[in-house]
């Protein structure tokens, strides 16, 4: 009986697109292409503290023509929040999302409390990321390109690990929570939602800023 | 049929009809989410292209170009003995935050350098950052009102000009307000009436015209400072290079 339920209830969606987007090698690239872009924005922004550390002037003004119109977002407190370039922690935790995420391509499967701290450590990552975008938007009032793309990959990779996480019910949920989650995602909500918001992030930056990027 | 067939068909019909309103509810979820998307990218792509059509941040005022009275030759408000040695001209806005740093390091040493007689300062205020106090054009009332104070109350320009530092606001922040900035003016010893003047706007036509000009005279940013009219490239942020350079400047 429950069988007879179960098929009629799910009915999965058999599209191609549909199937290639819940394949788990699809999910597990993407993670990997984002923490990838993660580390590289890392590195270089890294680099950047350096160079401003030895010469803190180096080139600063009110640029006229820079978007990165006045103030630059590397010399603000906001950028060493912990004493030493934010950017440092992304050279020390992105090479661990990378290896999950190619232990995962091989083949490994983690246990539950790691796939679940994983999910932990990493939202606040993107708490963390979000306030410093907060930050630059309004605060500061600038743009960083690296910084951007550390915003974009770190909610990808958030994403991923959500979905992975949601599928294989490694969050410690309540079974009605889990259910939904699981009827969300398998309708491809997730990825209108994500979609959606990184739209409405595009559509602030270019608010903010279109006339000084585009004109 | 049997009771226990009946049953089954019965549970089957309910189940069927649950899975009917679970698949109309998710495809109303699709179509608000792809109709979402799409005002997003319709959103986005129409402000790009608003923003395409306009010019750039640099102030647009329309009006006559008034000149406040007291100017240098070179269109600057001239700060000090005609006759100094070393001029110093500076190009700034009073929002940016590093021209901010530089009037931190330096402004203690000007004071005493223009004391002494041995630099005339040129000040060119710009107002090119407006866009960083959201809507309230803090570089343009101020570039105006510190024009005003040239006109009509030269010898208090510079007090107002380091001033005006002393209490910058936060980029993106609203800046001061006319009140705070006339409160800021009346203690440095800008008379009443002078003061009335600032909310008039005179001078913006002239603040517009010359911070395009400075741009088109190959200013790239600012704080731009320059020796005797040769650029100073050193350390503009902290004390004494610059006072070196001058030194140097009078030596020659």
């Amino acid at each position: 009986m429950t069988a007879v339920l179960d098929s009629v209830v799910t009915e999965p969606d058999s599209s191609r697109l549909h199937r290639l987007r819940h394949h788990n090698t699809t999910v597990w690239v993407t993670m990997l292409l984002a923490s990838v872009a993660s580390l590289v924005a890392s590195f270089v922004l890294s680099i950047d503290a350096l160079a401003l550390a030895k010469d803190p002037h180096a080139d600063l003004g009110c640029n006229i023509n820079a978007v990165i119109s006045c103030g630059t977002v590397g010399t603000s407190w906001q950028a060493s929040l912990l004493g030493f370039p934010n950017a440092f922690l992304g050279l020390v935790f992105e090479p661990a999302v990378i290896t999950l995420a190619v232990a995962s391509l091989g083949g490994v499967r983690f246990p539950r409390w790691f796939m679940f701290s994983a999910q932990a450590i990493y939202t606040i990552a993107l708490l963390f990321a979000y306030w410093l975008f907060e930050q630059a938007m309004f605060e500061i009032g600038a743009l960083c390109p690296w910084c951007l793309l550390v915003t974009l990959a770190t909610t990808l990779v958030f994403f991923e690990l959500a979905y992975v996480n949601i599928r294989d019910d490694n969050l410690f949920l309540p079974r009605r929570v889990q259910a939904a989650l699981t009827a969300f995602v398998r309708s491809n909500l997730d990825v209108m939602l994500v979609t959606a918001w990184l739209l409405v992030l595009v559509l602030a930056v270019v608010l903010k800023y279109g006339d000084a990027l585009f004109a | 049929m049997s009771k226990q067939t009946r049953l089954r068909t019965q549970e089957l019909r309910e189940a069927q009809q649950a899975a009917a309103v679970k698949r109309a509810h998710r495809r109303f979820l699709t179509w608000a989410g792809a109709l979402v998307i799409v005002g997003l990218v319709a959103a986005i792509v129409v402000t790009i292209m608003a923003a395409g059509g306009r010019e750039r941040t640099l102030p647009d005022v329309n009006g006559a170009v008034v000149p406040p009275q007291h100017l240098t030759s070179s269109g600057a408000i001239p700060v000090g003995n005609t006759d100094a040695p070393v001029t110093v001209q500076i190009y700034y806005d009073y929002m940016c935050s590093f021209c901010g740093a530089f009037e931190e390091a330096n402004s203690a040493e000007l004071d005493r350098l223009v004391a002494d007689g041995a630099v005339r300062v040129e000040l060119h205020p710009l107002a090119f950052l407006d866009n960083l106090s959201s809507g309230t054009e803090y570089s343009m009332r101020t570039a105006n009102d510190v024009a005003v104070v040239a006109d009509a109350a030269p010898g208090s320009v510079w007090k107002f000009h380091s001033d005006l530092y002393a209490q910058q606001p936060e980029e993106g922040s609203e800046g001061l307000t006319d009140e705070q900035i006339a409160a800021i003016a009346a203690d440095a010893g800008v008379p009443a009436a002078v003061v009335d003047r600032f909310t008039d706007g005179t001078y913006r036509p002239w603040v517009a015209s010359v911070t395009k000009k400075a741009f088109a005279s190959g200013v790239e940013h600012t704080p731009t400072v320059r020796i005797n009219g040769q650029e100073f490239t050193g350390d503009l942020y902290s004390v004494g290079p610059l006072t070196d350079a001058i030194e140097s400047a009078a030596g020659r």
